[in-house]
């Protein structure tokens, strides 16, 4: 196996006099799915959105393929293969599926943004796309504000691919998603993995969804890092405990039955 | 007892939607509600004036206003899909007549002779796009609302006008400038006539006709031009080019088209320079028609331009707007404004009654319609 697809090295960022991420080290390796997992405020979407160019590190290094890159815009990251799903998607609810799938890349004929969009060219990708992964759109036309939260995850996941993403990074795509949703997104996590070459990190709260998906755990807490694995070498009771950022389970269940 | 439902769904995700007839894709677009009232209105004026708000001249002076408001409309929906507003839209329009008619009756700046027709306006459209350049920076700089950032310069520019006109002019009004119109063809684009024809024709046909018995009205103003070019244009742009793609996300979430790599600070900037060349439009077919200037010129224009793009089906909120609704709204203000003119029974100030009822009509349909889409959000 080659080398990680993304690295960092004692990655620091601070929000003026707060330390949200402090000196993390990070490896990533393609054909994976790299659970990050840690408390709210652990820094789990800060760490990302310095991945994706959205925050420039203070310190420290990330790597891509072994080169080292400095990303100024999430523009830079998503070119360098970096493909994010965020929390809140990046989508735009009031235009059509296609238009949000091409955002920003639209297709076009002539020069500079006021070339006409090729608008069948379009939909009929989307639709192909949006198969491929597992739905079936009916209308490419279709205004996002009317789908569900799965379908608008997929849309997102299914896009980032399209634009050659090596790496997919899904922050928290199943938290608000019922049930059967939340099993369609691990689904569409698994055959993303199944397509090869591809490594997604997946920022989860649910313990459950880590374990059926993932292959390696990186664990935060208060900006570091504090503890990692592949699945093999952890125990369920050890990312249990890791996921409450060191603390033991008994021990909040005492502090629970006291309140 | 429960019973346990086993009988799994066999439809699939494609069935649900149901896209019904063309009929039911009709009724569902925006522009269906003002284009109701645009029909009722050009019936109910059509009626109560026996027909002469569309002879020969009614027709003419209808569409100049109608094209009026059509210009700078179309300028403000763009920008209230893109989610800002331009409250200096009017006083934009009094700096731009001023800035030209001073500099036809006074000369160039700087001593550098005197102004054509063309220099004037090419002079003025730069200071305005650069107004409108840097009003649309504010906004994106400073992350200030853009209601308050253009409110200030509603009456930075307002009063700008008036010093100016004061201090070169010695008085707030320019009328008797040479009627350029004749002579240069560059002003003959703004203040002259077009589609001559259709009245040509319209006379072969036996109207169009003066006690006389000679040809009564010989074309359309010009601005009938302009507001068909701006909107065609403004029509083509938004539903069909990438620009028009990153105008609705910008509107819609601003940091989901800037997590895509959609330049939305350069998009609003933009729409702020296209508000100030619409008012800039507007001043140089008043100019150039009437040949008169004045430092009241424009005012609260601003607010009949979103008035209308409101009207016309655009959210206030962004994101959402259409082009053909704003031009129905146009068309429909401007009847309504113009109407005491042809219905001598009633009170002009009803124009103003109508705008308010309306809009909030608007704003009610606009808003049930945003659920809608959204999915009830
Ligand atoms: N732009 C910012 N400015 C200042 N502080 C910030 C900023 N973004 C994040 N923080 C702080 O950094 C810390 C880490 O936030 P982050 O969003 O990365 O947490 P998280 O691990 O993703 O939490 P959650 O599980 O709730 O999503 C928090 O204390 C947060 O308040
Ligand atoms: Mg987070």
């Amino acid at each position: 196996m080659s080398g990680p697809l993304i690295r960092t090295e004692g990655l620091v960022k601070r929000f003026g006099p707060f330390t949200a991420l402090n000196g993390i080290d990070l490896e990533v390796h393609a054909g994976e799915i790299h659970a990050l997992l840690g408390d709210n405020g652990a820094g789990k979407s800060t760490l990302i959105k310095t991945l994706s160019g959205i925050h420039p590190p203070t310190e420290g290094q990330i790597y891509v393929e072994g080169r080292p890159v400095n990303f100024r815009s999430p523009r830079d990251a998503s070119d360098a293969g970096i493909g994010t799903v965020y929390q809140d998607l990046a989508i735009n609810p009031l235009l059509s599926v296609t238009r949000n799938f091409f955002m920003g890349r639209e297709l076009r004929t002539g020069p500079g943004p006021f070339g006409m969009l090729k608008m069948d060219e379009m939909d009929r990708i989307t639709h192909e796309e949006m198969v491929k992964i597992g739905i079936n759109v009916s209308d490419p036309g279709q205004l996002i504000g009317t789908m569900s939260g799965g379908q608008r995850q997929t849309l997102a996941i299914a896009r980032a691919i399209h634009f050659g993403a090596k790496v997919l990074i899904l922050d928290e795509p199943t938290s608000a998603l019922g049930q059967k949703q939340q099993m369609e997104v691990l689904k569409t996590m698994m055959r993303v993995k199944k397509r090869g070459g591809i490594a997604i990190i997946f920022i989860t709260h649910n313990e459950i969804h880590s374990q059926l998906v993932a292959d390696r755990f990186t664990f935060l807490a208060l900006g570091e890092v504090i503890g990692r694995g592949t699945k093999a070498e952890l125990e369920g009771e050890d990312i249990r405990h890791l996921m409450a950022g060191g603390h033991e389970i008994r021990d909040l269940e005492l502090e629970l039955a006291a309140v | 007892m429960t019973q346990v439902m086993t009988n799994m769904p066999k439809r699939t995700e494609a069935d649900r939607l149901d896209r019904g007839g063309r009929l039911d894709r009709l009724k569902r677009r925006p522009e269906i509600g003002v284009f109701l009232v645009m029909a009722i209105v050009i019936a109910a004026i059509a009626v109560a004036s026996e027909g002469n708000a569309f002879n020969a001249l009614g027709l003419k002076n209808n569409l100049s206003i109608i094209s009026q408001f059509g210009i700078i409309a179309v300028g403000a929906c763009l920008l209230m899909i893109a989610g800002e507003f331009d409250l200096s839209i009017g006083s934009m329009i009094g700096f731009a007549g001023m800035s030209m008619a001073m500099m036809l009756k006074w000369g160039l700046p700087f001593g550098l002779g005197p102004a054509t027709p063309f220099t004037a306006f090419a002079l003025t459209l730069c200071m305005t796009l650069f107004l409108g350049w840097l009003i649309g920076t504010i906004v994106v700089r400073s992350k200030l609302s853009s209601f308050i950032v253009s409110l200030a310069f509603l009456f930075f520019l307002r009063g700008l006008t008036e010093v100016s006109f004061r201090v070169i002019n010695k008085s707030t009004q320019i009328s008797g400038l040479p009627d350029y119109k004749e002579t240069s063809w560059f002003a003959d684009l703004f203040g002259g006539q077009a589609f001559g024809w259709v009245y040509d024709i319209w006379f072969r046909l036996g109207g169009n006709a003066n006690r006389a018995g000679e040809q009564w009205v010989a074309g359309f103003d010009m601005r009938v031009v302009w507001f068909i070019l701006v909107a065609g244009a403004a029509y083509v742009v938004l539903s069909r080019t990438q620009a028009g793609n990153w105008i609705y996300a910008t509107g819609d979430s601003q940091a989901s088209a800037r997590a895509n790599g959609v330049p939305v600070d350069k998009v609003r900037i933009s729409l702020f320079m296209l508000t100030a060349f619409c008012a800039t439009l507007f001043a140089a077919c008043q100019v150039f028609e009437t040949n008169t200037a004045d430092a009241a010129k424009g005012n609260l224009k601003e607010l009949e331009a979103i008035a209308i793009a409101v009207v016309g089906g655009t959210l206030m909120t962004g994101g959402f707007g259409s082009v053909i609704g704003v031009v129905f709204g146009a068309v429909t203000f401007g009847l309504v404004a113009n109407a005491v003119f042809f219905i001598p029974a009633i009170d002009g100030s009803f124009y103003r009654v109508f705008v308010g009822a309306v809009l909030l009509i608007a704003v009610f349909l606009n808003e049930s319609m945003r659920k809608r889409i959204t999915g009830g959000l």
